[in-house]
């Protein structure tokens, strides 16, 4: 049973995660919500305390996701951890909007030291800022992680509520950079079980990843892999097999990968960025003409 | 003591290249899928005996060879000289140093005119993959082996039991890789841009230069006297004049899956394909020519070998080039610099960009080649000018006489320079030569 307690007004430690299920009852009840104009975001922080990076976690995780052992803790692992506060505010009354409809729009995640397998984190989520979108109301979720009071992991979730009408904020902008050229780097297989078998390792088990049926309720024609895996994917062949001890990624979701389905990893280390190595490089379909998304990388290999 | 009777030869005469010719080559299993080598390598020298109006001639020496050979070709050489309107009382020989074998083949000719032991030569070499050499089963090999050493009836049975019919539809195929490492040379050459950094762009943009030079060259006729059409095929079938690098992006890595998965540079298009062709050159000295009014083109100066050890030092298998180069340089007394044309041959773009990085390398050059300083940069407009194996295609042996011609035509179409030949072979293996006019 989850232990959850108010300390003060705008903070809310959970220190026992609900269960999924429970997690999705109140994503599914938090349908009912009918908000009218939102003119901003209540300022709000989540925080787990004390989150002990698990290696059998870790490794299940990075199975799924294609990364080798040696490359230690994933880049993107962290955002894991994140879940079950994202979770919590999605069902609660701070967010003013359904969870299920809302569409993941970007990514950013920022290692700023190397972590460990073992390491005590203390992760926390706050509500951002509001931004106008052409399809909706876009808003932000910052998640920052620390290790001994050090920040060690940061990132943001951009979402987009679409259509609401008369959005409110600045406009919405790519974070990416102009048109480069990209070359074909690998293909890739999204397998028809990768919804749900990421979906336990990530905890998000949205009906719309796990199974066609399932995905038909909210409209699609079939499952969609989780926009995180095929980062996360992606990030597996862009990567070096070696720990980190920076790095920064920016992703871009544009359209849906069915599955099961193939993919084409297309990019190009031509870039100049903030750290030793950059590369820029998108999921597209199989045929390399429609990209699932599109990301800015940058990472310092750990000495 | 009688060693002052002992004779010294009387001294060392300049080899001249007066021309070579080849068939277009061909991607394997295309145009050429039912020509043997010896077919090839017939029509190739007799193109070039039509040429230089040889016919009836006895020549000094007539070297070549084939990477992927079939046993029965023990002669391979020897039996094409028989094919064509030579003189039949020219003597010919087989050689094989994998993709070295052609320039090998010149540099022996060269060597044998220079101290006089002959007047002429041709060098030459041939290659198929399509008509490849495929054997019988290894274990069924052995069985009839043992059954043909049988004294006895019951012996002979007894061995030949052993026969499974599976045998008999797995043959012995011949492989593209190293016997010592298990991968092949586009996985060899795939950790040797992971070594030295070379990004796909690069890689890219040399192969689209080979096609438009390549493609260029074709336009500009330069092949008209260098070339014998053979099986209706005009010009190489490799060649894609109108590739774009867009085309060349598109393609996917194809060797990294057991050396570098899912981070590979190397593509279809970056590498050389499997090819089927052959080439052949006239070598010759001086007086011999002028006998017969045939001009220079250019003359054979240097040569050079090296091998790497790629297996225990774990030097790039593609690498030995890049020694041979600056012990070759260092007996010419020439820079790096000192060349109007570079002509290294590109099995893969990235042992082409290894090998220029590696020599602007100050560790490499200093840890590795005993240099003071880097041999430097090359200027890159001239680098094989009139493209190379990734546009024309690379049958393994022919590649050094498809060399030597070009670069023989380019030196007498400027009128004077210099030009250098780089050529890596399986094996950590590498010949490289100087030709001057």
């Amino acid at each position: 049973m989850a232990t959850r307690r108010k300390p003060a007004m705008t903070t809310i430690e959970i220190t026992t995660p609900r269960h999924a299920a429970q997690l999705y009852a109140g994503a599914l009840l938090s349908s009912r919500k009918r908000p009218g104009v939102v003119k901003s975001l209540k300022a709000v922080t989540y925080v787990r305390p004390e989150v002990k990076l698990d290696a059998a976690d870790v490794a299940a995780y990075a199975k799924v996701c294609g990364f080798r052992h040696e490359a230690g803790v994933p880049l993107l692992y962290p955002q894991m951890l994140t879940f079950p506060l994202a979770m919590e505010f999605f069902a609660s009354e701070y967010c003013p909007w359904p969870a299920m409809g809302t569409v993941h729009l970007a990514n950013r995640v920022h290692q700023h030291h190397k972590l460990n397998v073992g390491d005590v984190l203390r992760v926390e989520m706050r509500t951002g800022e509001l931004l106008a979108h052409e399809k909706g109301q876009v808003f932000t979720l910052e998640f920052a992680i620390s290790r001994d009071g050090e920040r060690v992991w940061d990132g943001t979730m951009t979402a987009l509520r679409i259509g609401v009408k008369h959005p409110v904020g600045k406009p919405y902008a790519s974070a990416l950079t102009a048109d480069v050229d990209l070359s074909c780097q690998a293909t890739f297989s999204a397998p028809a079980d990768i919804g749900r078998r990421y979906g336990l390792v990530s905890g998000d088990m949205n009906p719309i990843h796990l199974s066609a049926p399932s995905a038909r309720l909210f409209g699609f024609r079939q499952a969609i892999a989780h926009g995180l895996w095929t980062k996360a994917r992606a990030l597996a062949a862009m990567l070096p097999n070696q720990p980190l001890e920076s790095a920064e990624v920016v992703v871009e979701f544009k359209t849906p990968l069915y599955l099961p389905g193939r993919a084409s990893l297309w990019a190009t280390r031509r870039v100049s960025g903030p750290q030793p190595h950059n590369a820029v490089f998108e999921v597209r379909n199989a045929k390399g003409d429609k990209p699932h998304l599109r990301a800015q990388l940058g990472y310092t290999v750990a000495a | 003591m009688t060693s002052s009777k002992v004779q010294t030869p009387a001294t060392v005469r300049r080899v001249a290249i007066l021309g070579g010719n080849r068939i277009p080559f061909a991607r394997s299993n295309t145009v050429y899928a039912t020509a043997s080598n010896q077919e090839m390598l017939t029509a190739t020298i007799q193109g070039l005996v039509d040429r230089f109006n040889l016919h009836g001639e006895r020549l000094g020496d007539v070297v070549g060879g084939a990477v992927m050979k079939h046993s029965r070709d023990f002669n391979l050489v020897r039996e094409s000289v028989l094919s064509t309107t030579l003189s039949r009382d020219t003597p010919a020989f087989d050689i094989q140093q994998a993709c070295g074998t052609g320039l090998e083949a010149a540099m022996l000719v060269a060597n044998k005119i220079a101290l006089g032991h002959i007047e002429c030569g041709i060098a030459g070499g041939v290659d198929t993959t399509s008509d490849a050499p495929v054997g019988l089963n290894e274990k069924l090999r052995k069985i009839l082996l043992e059954a043909s050493r049988a004294k006895t009836t019951v012996q002979r049975l007894t061995a030949l039991a052993k026969v499974r019919p599976a045998m008999l539809v797995q043959p012995a195929l011949p492989r593209n890789g190293e016997p010592r490492t298990g991968l092949s040379m586009g996985e060899h050459a795939e950790q040797m841009a992971a070594e030295w950094d070379i990004s796909r762009e690069d890689q890219d943009e040399l192969a689209l230069r080979s096609h438009q030079n390549l493609a260029r060259a074709y336009e500009d006729g330069f092949f008209n006297d260098l070339m014998t059409p053979f099986k209706g095929v005009a010009r190489d079938n490799n060649l894609r004049a109108d590739l774009s690098i867009e085309k060349l992006r598109s393609l996917k890595p194809c060797f990294d899956k057991k050396v570098r998965p899912e981070q590979g540079t190397l593509t279809p298009g970056n590498s050389t394909p499997l090819t089927d062709g052959a080439s052949a050159v006239l070598l010759a000295s001086e007086e011999w020519a002028a006998a017969r009014g045939i001009p220079v083109l250019a003359y054979l100066t240097f040569s050079e070998v090296a091998a790497v050890d790629f297996f225990e030092a774990k030097e790039g298998l593609l690498m030995a080039p890049a020694y041979a180069v600056p012990r070759m340089l260092a007996r010419a007394g020439l820079k790096l610099q000192d060349f109007d044309y570079y002509e290294i041959h590109e099995a893969f773009a990235a042992q082409v960009l290894c090998t220029l990085k590696a020599w602007e390398n100050k560790t490499f050059c200093k840890d590795k080649l005993g240099l003071d300083k880097p041999l430097g940069k090359i200027n890159r407009s001239k680098l094989n000018v009139n493209g190379s194996s990734l546009a024309a295609g690379h049958p393994f042996a022919a590649t050094g006489g498809r060399i030597v011609a070009t670069l023989a035509k380019i030196l007498e179409q400027k009128g004077s320079g210099r030009g250098l030949i780089s050529i890596c072979a399986a094996g950590g293996q590498g010949v490289v030569a100087i030709v001057e006019r």
